[in-house]
């Protein structure tokens, strides 16, 4: 038998955690903004992403991608830690017991609500160990003068060390299309980082995502 | 309070509001007492309302669905009732509908919910029926329609 008043125990039911209007909060006096945890958020202008993105290029030329590929990196871990622990703390379960649907829609709507484009998956090739996620509109795909490659490090980063987290397996993202290049969208490729090693010369030699794909598959 | 009258705040730089937007206001206002009695009533009535829906919905369905089927539509409708309330008193459907059906929509599996909610929604509206006055239904009975949609069909 259902009893409501034992379903309303709980002190709410859970809906959407990364609610734009809930979600966001902030202390304007002190100059404070914060989510609904009470963790601190930043509005980073873009101008201040090309000025990073410049001065690396200019100081560390050809590092400056690993570079911002080891800060998502870096980022991403800490994202890991702070998303799962936000998300177990609302909905009031582990982890391991979230259906893979909510999670998913959460990451959605999490890097919607931060501001950080639109992301999305394409679940079509995940069975033979390749995801394949999309980001429009992102903050971070600058055009880098004369580099013809795609240019989301921070993206790449973060996708490669959320996933390796989230799978317990060492996971490496590659970008295969870029806005910055003129692409509709941002693609990366996710899967097991020696599976996925030879993406590098691949894109060197101009291939395109699709052919890319059709390599890592055959 | 619905988009359009917040947008008429934003004009207080700009202008005095004209008579055609203070009418607006008088409108909204003058249907607060209304609105604030009928969101007491759901509040206060929450458990027994919906646990009346809940026991008939059993009954038609015990042979039919998993009680964790229909457990998770109940909560889901407590949240449709509860954002749906909030939505009226503020007289802003996309309250509801942004803030609530844009996401269940998303991450419910809709289709293998859609029997017990169209249990649910037919007993919630048959309760909602004998439990408001017609000025009432009125209010509210467009937001549950709303949600029904959504999430039915």
């Amino acid at each position: 038998m259902i009893s409501v008043a034992d379903l309303l125990r709980e002190s709410r039911i859970p809906a959407n955690y990364f609610d734009f209007a809930a979600y966001l909060r902030g202390d304007l006096d002190l100059g404070l903004l914060e989510n609904r945890r009470g963790d601190r958020l930043i509005a980073i202008p873009h101008t201040l992403v090309t000025a990073l993105y410049k001065g690396l290029g200019q100081e560390t030329g050809q590092a400056a991608r690993l570079v911002l590929m080891n800060c998502g990196i870096w980022w991403g871990k800490n994202f890991y830690t702070r998303f799962t622990e936000s998300l177990e703390e609302y909905y009031g379960a582990p982890l391991a017991e979230m259906s893979m649907g909510i999670f998913i829609e959460c990451l959605k709507e999490c890097w919607t609500t931060h501001g950080w484009g639109a992301l999305d998956f394409e679940p079509a090739h995940q069975s033979r160990g390749l995801l394949v996620i999309t980001t429009k509109n992102s903050p971070y795909g600058i055009q880098i003068k004369g580099d013809r490659r795609p240019s989301c490090f921070l993206e790449a980063g973060i996708l490669t060390s959320f996933f390796s987290r989230l799978s317990g397996q060492d996971l490496l993202a590659v970008q295969t299309t870029c806005e910055s290049l003129g692409d509709p969208q941002n693609t990366f490729i996710l899967g097991l980082t020696k599976r996925l090693e030879i993406c590098e010369a691949l894109l060197s030699e101009g291939l395109s995502h699709e052919a890319v794909l059709q390599r890592l598959l055959n | 309070m619905n988009s359009q009258l917040q947008e008429l705040l934003n004009r207080a730089q700009e202008r005095y509001l004209t008579s055609q937007d203070l009418k607006q206001f008088e409108e909204y206002v003058d249907s607060l007492p209304d609105r604030l009695g009928l969101y007491r009533l759901l509040r206060d009535q929450e458990v027994t309302l919906l646990q009346r829906v809940a026991d008939q919905a059993e009954v038609e369905l015990k042979d039919r669905v998993s009680l964790e089927t229909l457990e998770e539509g109940m909560k889901n409708l407590i949240l449709v009732l509860r954002y749906g309330a909030m939505a009226m008193l503020l007289d802003d459907e996309s309250f509801l509908k942004q803030r609530l059906l844009a996401w269940l929509e998303r991450v419910l599996p809709i289709q293998q919910m859609r029997q017990v909610n169209e249990v649910l929604y037919r007993l919630l509206n048959q309760e909602l029926k004998k439990y408001l006055t017609a000025r009432q239904q009125t209010l509210l009975m467009p937001l549950i329609t709303t949600a029904q949609v959504t999430l039915i069909y």
